[in-house]
């Protein structure tokens, strides 16, 4: 299929789906978060069976997350970003573990770093960062050069002494 | 006492142990490590512990200037640095709107295919590593450096080039150059035969490699496993094909496949597709065009602006799909970078399935043919 016909047939099954073009061969879907599941089923039928991979971006400003699937089909040759916006103060999603497996890994990288939750998802336990307290590290309120002053800070003050 | 001995045969403390497969661990590559759950010498469990080598690429890009960068995303992945530099500056390209001149493309696209193929020897000095075949690492580790030197005198650097920036390449090509990167890929291909008596048709290798931990198609889908060891078993995907980028679609080259994807036929693939890179450096210096621009003008680094937007590149690098997923809001710095690593599913979730039932000592071995590499998740 082409990503016209592709991007036809999605507009077709999900009315309120935005479509973006972003060049021949991969365009962007935005979607309520409600129905990121069946569109991404939707997808995965139609042969795009790789998760290539799955992140999240923190629009603060619009106090907003927005989570990122992208998919990937070895016979269209195309890219599809799938994205849903969620509040930035309640930030919660269904897990898509039952469609890719991976997804447990990657939904577990995501949680720690951005403090989303994705509910059926049972292994959101801690993964790089060992006795982290602090808020987490990728939201962009979080100040790094504030952290390593706080926590490094009297380590240089007893060497420079 | 009989108490005692009831207690340790019920927990089988005699026979089950937990074992730390890395960070020191000499087969181990990086700083990563399985925490395998052991039974005699039979894996029963699988948890990969990463989070040693974990350095923040993806907030450190976030503070600071888009050229800034160029400098600092190299250091991602260390066996082949390149590909970042691509990945990167095909992302600002693209958000621009710009293409860059074709001797740029052609330069790219040979910095590209050397940077694989040391790759590739890395790889294979990490079989002779693991099955303690240490002619072979010391063989491929020699051979590398040669094209080290290449780099060097072309980049000033052997290991991080930060050669390919935004808009094209740092600078055109010195004099003398090519006809030595032709003698060095002369010696190399003259090499190969040595390397084929030397692993590929050791029996004791074959041995070892036959068999080891095969990977099914739709296992390989499923888990996004990509590059060499998708092709490995039989699916006839390249991103250079599917999805060019530098010259590949004006030079001409046939992606091999093998079969069975167990160990061997990762490694036999890992060993004709180092061929294809021979060729298609030999092609790349043949319909190079020989005068033009290496860059375009671009703005002041210091007020650089990307115009807003977001966009996902991917190459083919030595391990697999390595791509970035950049969104601009049309200021200085990036607003978000999320890296996918070659081998980050393989790595880490392919290989809490892949493992279970393995032998010790074929760890280290799977690893090699797998190319996990800790970079990729530890970002």
């Amino acid at each position: 299929m082409t990503q016209k016909e592709i991007s036809e047939k999605i507009k077709e099954n999900f009315p309120n789906a935005e479509i973006k073009i972003i060049d021949k061969k991969q365009f962007s879907v935005l979607v309520d978060k409600e129905q990121i599941i069946p569109v991404l089923a939707f997808l995965q039928n139609i042969d795009f069976k790789e998760l290539a991979i799955l992140t999240a971006v923190d629009w603060i400003d619009e106090n907003q997350f927005e989570i990122v699937y992208n998919v990937f089909s070895y016979s269209h040759y195309q890219q599809i970003l799938v994205k849903a916006r969620i509040d930035r103060n309640n930030p919660k999603i269904q897990s898509v573990i039952n469609l890719w497996d991976i997804a447990k890994t990657y939904e577990r990288d995501v949680h720690e770093f951005f403090g989303i939750e994705f509910i059926g998802n049972d292994e959101l336990k801690p993964f790089f960062l060992h006795n982290w307290l602090d808020l987490p590290p990728m939201r962009k309120d979080f100040d790094s050069l504030a952290y390593s002053n706080e926590v490094y800070g009297k380590f240089k003050e007893e060497r420079d002494k | 006492m009989n108490e005692l001995l009831t207690f340790l045969g019920e927990e089988d403390r005699y026979k089950k142990y937990e074992l730390f497969f890395g960070p020191n661990h000499p087969g181990m590559n990086g700083n990563f490590s399985y925490i395998i759950t052991v039974e005699g010498h039979t894996i029963k469990r699988v948890d990969p512990d990463p989070g040693q080598l974990h350095r923040g690429f993806e907030k450190l890009v976030e503070h600071r200037l888009w050229m800034q960068n160029i400098s600092l995303i190299p250091r991602i992945c260390v066996p082949e640095p390149d590909i970042n530099e691509l990945v990167y500056s095909r992302c600002i390209e693209k958000l621009m709107g710009v293409e860059i001149p074709d001797r740029a493309k052609y330069i790219r696209t040979i910095v590209l295919e050397m940077a694989r193929i040391s790759a590739f020897l890395l790889g294979f000095s990490a079989i002779g590593g693991s099955t303690g075949l240490y002619t072979a690492s010391h063989w491929t580790i020699g051979d590398r450096d040669y094209l080290l030197d290449l780099f060097e005198w072309l980049t000033g650097a052997r290991v991080y080039h930060m050669y390919i920036i935004p808009g094209g390449v740092r600078r055109d090509l010195p004099e003398g150059w090519i006809e030595k990167l032709e003698e060095t890929v002369d010696y190399i291909e003259k090499r190969l035969s040595e390397y084929d008596r030397l692993i590929y048709n050791n029996p004791v290798i074959v041995q070892r490699l036959k068999g080891l931990a095969p990977i099914t198609q739709e296992d390989a889908v499923k888990y996004g496993i990509t590059g060499p060891n998708l092709r490995a078993t039989g699916i006839k995907y390249d991103t250079r094909k599917a999805v060019p980028y530098a010259a590949y679609e004006y030079l001409d080259f046939d992606i091999p496949v093998q079969s069975d994807g167990d160990g061997l036929a990762r490694a036999i693939q890992r060993r004709e597709e180092f061929e294809i890179s021979i060729s298609l450096i030999r092609q790349a210096i043949k319909k190079m065009p020989k005068k033009g621009k290496v860059r375009l003008d671009m703005p002041n680094p210091l007020k650089f602006r990307v115009p807003k937007g977001e966009v996902y590149v991917k190459v083919e690098s030595a391990r697999g799909e390595h791509g970035y997923y950049i969104v601009s809001d049309g200021d200085t710095k990036p607003f978000r970078m999320a890296v996918r690593g070659g081998s980050y599913t393989a790595g880490l979730v392919y290989a809490r399935k892949a493992l279970v039932g393995m032998r010790i000592e074929d760890v280290a071995l799977w690893m090699a043919t797998m190319d996990v590499c800790a970079p990729d998740f530890d970002r």
